[in-house]
């Protein structure tokens, strides 16, 4: 029963870690915050859907991360680009949002506001293995493997290639950025490129998961991502990583111990008394001073 | 039918107005939907349960508004811009589902049996609320606001105590949103958690947006186009969050600096300046 629903809390979590990513490598990169990325990861399992339907299952992942990307770049051409100054941070949060309205009335005019199931999956996924007396779907550990190798990979991207370098100098100041000669344009590009295939690509496991592709995710579980990006400190990866892990093995332990009605609250009373006590984030090992000084 | 569709606009410039007042000290507020359920629920419990008036329960009901504004408010008013998106959203979450589970409003399946408002008293509350911020607006308090807002450092140079006029206002939104639910309560006869979640508060400041946040009409105009529009012509009501969406973008689009720079005369002060 523990073990079942542990790690039920931890497919959760790694996936509520992805699109936190998202959340905070835009806010720590350009200080932006991106209010159409929890619809980029709706839209990710409808990309699913659709890939399921013509290409063979594995492609799905791919295509959605190229279909969520290409959404990211469009976000940042339509609704970022304009409010680059550091004043215009809400003007740039409200046109996300407008535009995150767009794009989900867009895809329940297509597809209904009901949720719409996947054809089905390659067998291997539905079958189940059992630990310790407790049944487990391939699908599971599938999608715990997809969420380490994307996190690995980005952290190697982030930490040893040539564009990665750009992107930590771009997040320590633009205007120094700009004048060793690195082009903040292309690097704000591949920031929404990256953030946005980790959102969609979330949101197809999600789709995966419950066999359904549901365009009313983005308001519950995005806005969730966002808590928990608060949660693990703007801008900090480690700490959206870590947060989102946390936040869905705290779920589990609450649905075991009974206290399911109060899932919900959890993660946005642990974000406001976050914000009044250490608004640098829980996993920041930064004092307020240096949070003052930066 | 037509009244309908006015009182529903009637509560939309409320709510319109109470993200307003918040944003004159330079606050953006998501929890506009929250403070609303909470005078809804407070005004329909002192009627319904304590069988009060209903002028005492919507005041009282506004003022039990503000004050959880303040409470929430006071750790929060100091933090800035996304910080304080994101602790009124996780208030708009945390109140609906606190609603949800209190078993003496009746939780998840909803609470009725207030009854008594009509499209007269949303009018004349929508009148009293515009009297009062026009006047507000014509006296020293709106400068006070104006500096808060403009810059902060500058402002409590001068010796505003800063934190306690982002305070104020926050509770003063709270007010009339708390005002907002109670009417909106009293006319539906009868309301569930969920018709006030996180959609709601974002299309309010949307409203706002939308309209403008020059003076006191702007935010008026939003809601009452918004609301009004979509009820008489079929294509908008149908295509509603595209069109919706698509007029901000367009309006943020073809003013950069946004929508949200306010006006005021040391603004164009600077801009007289800026061209000699």
């Amino acid at each position: 029963m523990w073990l079942g629903q542990l790690l039920n809390g931890l497919v959760n979590g790694a996936m509520y870690s992805l699109v936190a990513l998202g959340f905070t490598l835009i806010i720590g990169v350009l200080d932006k915050l991106n209010f159409t990325h929890p619809e980029v990861f709706m839209l990710g399992g409808f990309v699913g859907l659709v890939s399921l339907h013509y290409f063979p299952a594995p492609w799905a992942l791919l295509v959605a991360f190229l279909v969520g990307g290409a959404m990211g770049l469009f976000t940042e051409w339509i609704a970022f680009r304009r409010f680059q100054s550091s004043e215009s941070k809400i003007t740039a949060a409200l046109s996300s949002m407008a535009l995150g309205l767009v794009v989900t009335d867009l895809v329940q005019k297509y597809w209904g506001s009901e949720p719409v199931s996947l054809p089905s999956l390659p067998v291997w996924m539905e079958q189940n293995i059992e630990i310790s007396g407790v049944q487990f779907k391939y699908l599971n550990f599938f999608i715990l493997l997809v969420t380490m190798v994307l996190m690995i990979a980005l952290h190697f991207f982030i930490n040893k290639t040539r564009i990665g370098r750009q992107i930590r100098a771009v997040a320590e100041s633009p205007l120094n950025a700009s004048l060793l000669g690195i082009d903040v344009k292309r690097v704000s590009q591949v920031v929404f490129f990256i953030s946005s295939g980790l959102a969609a690509e979330a949101g197809l496991l999600l789709s995966l998961r419950s066999a359904s592709a549901n365009s009313d995710i983005g308001l519950l579980f995005g806005l969730k991502a966002l808590a928990i990006m608060a949660i693990g400190g703007l801008g900090n990866m480690k700490g959206a990583m870590y947060g989102g892990l946390l936040i869905g093995v705290l779920e589990a332990s609450l649905f075991v111990l009974g206290l399911g009605r109060w899932v919900e609250i959890t993660v946005w009373v642990m974000v406001i008394l976050t914000m009044i006590t250490k608004p640098s984030g829980l996993f920041s090992a930064r004092s307020k001073l240096q949070e003052a000084r930066a | 039918m037509i009244a309908d569709h006015l009182f529903f606009a009637c509560i939309n410039v409320l709510l319109a107005w109470s993200v307003y007042v918040v944003l004159l000290s330079g606050s953006l507020s998501f929890a506009q939907g929250a403070f609303m359920a909470l005078g809804c629920y407070c005004a329909g419990v002192l009627t319904v349960k304590l069988g009060w008036p209903l002028l005492p329960s919507f005041l009282i009901a506004g003022l039990f508004s503000a004050t959880l504004a303040m409470l929430v408010g006071y750790p929060t008013v100091k933090l800035k811009g996304i910080y304080l998106i994101l602790v009124t959203l996780g208030v708009t979450v945390c109140v609906r589902v606190l609603l949800e589970n209190f078993k003496f409003i009746g939780g998840v399946g909803g609470f009725g049996g207030m009854q008594g408002a009509d499209l007269n008293s949303a009018l004349w509350t929508v009148a009293f609320v515009a009297l009062c911020l026009y006047v507000f607006s014509k006296g020293a308090l709106q400068r006070v606001c104006d500096a808060v807002r403009e810059d902060e450092l500058v402002a409590s140079a001068m010796g505003i105590d800063v934190a306690r006029v982002k305070l104020y206002s926050f509770a003063c939104g709270a007010f009339i949103a708390g005002l907002a639910g109670a009417l909106y309560g009293h006319y539906m006869k009868f309301v569930r958690p969920e018709n006030f979640d996180a959609s709601l508060s974002i299309y309010v400041v949307l409203y706002v947006v939308l309209g403008g946040v020059n003076n006191l009409w702007g935010p008026l105009l939003g809601a009452l186009v918004m609301t009004l529009l979509p009820e008489y012509i079929r294509v908008l009501a149908e295509w509603r969050p595209t069109v919706f969406g698509l007029a901000i973008l367009i309006i943020l689009l073809v003013r950069p600096q946004g929508i949200l720079q306010f006006r005021t005369n040391t603004h164009r002060l600077k801009e007289s300046l800026k061209n000699g």
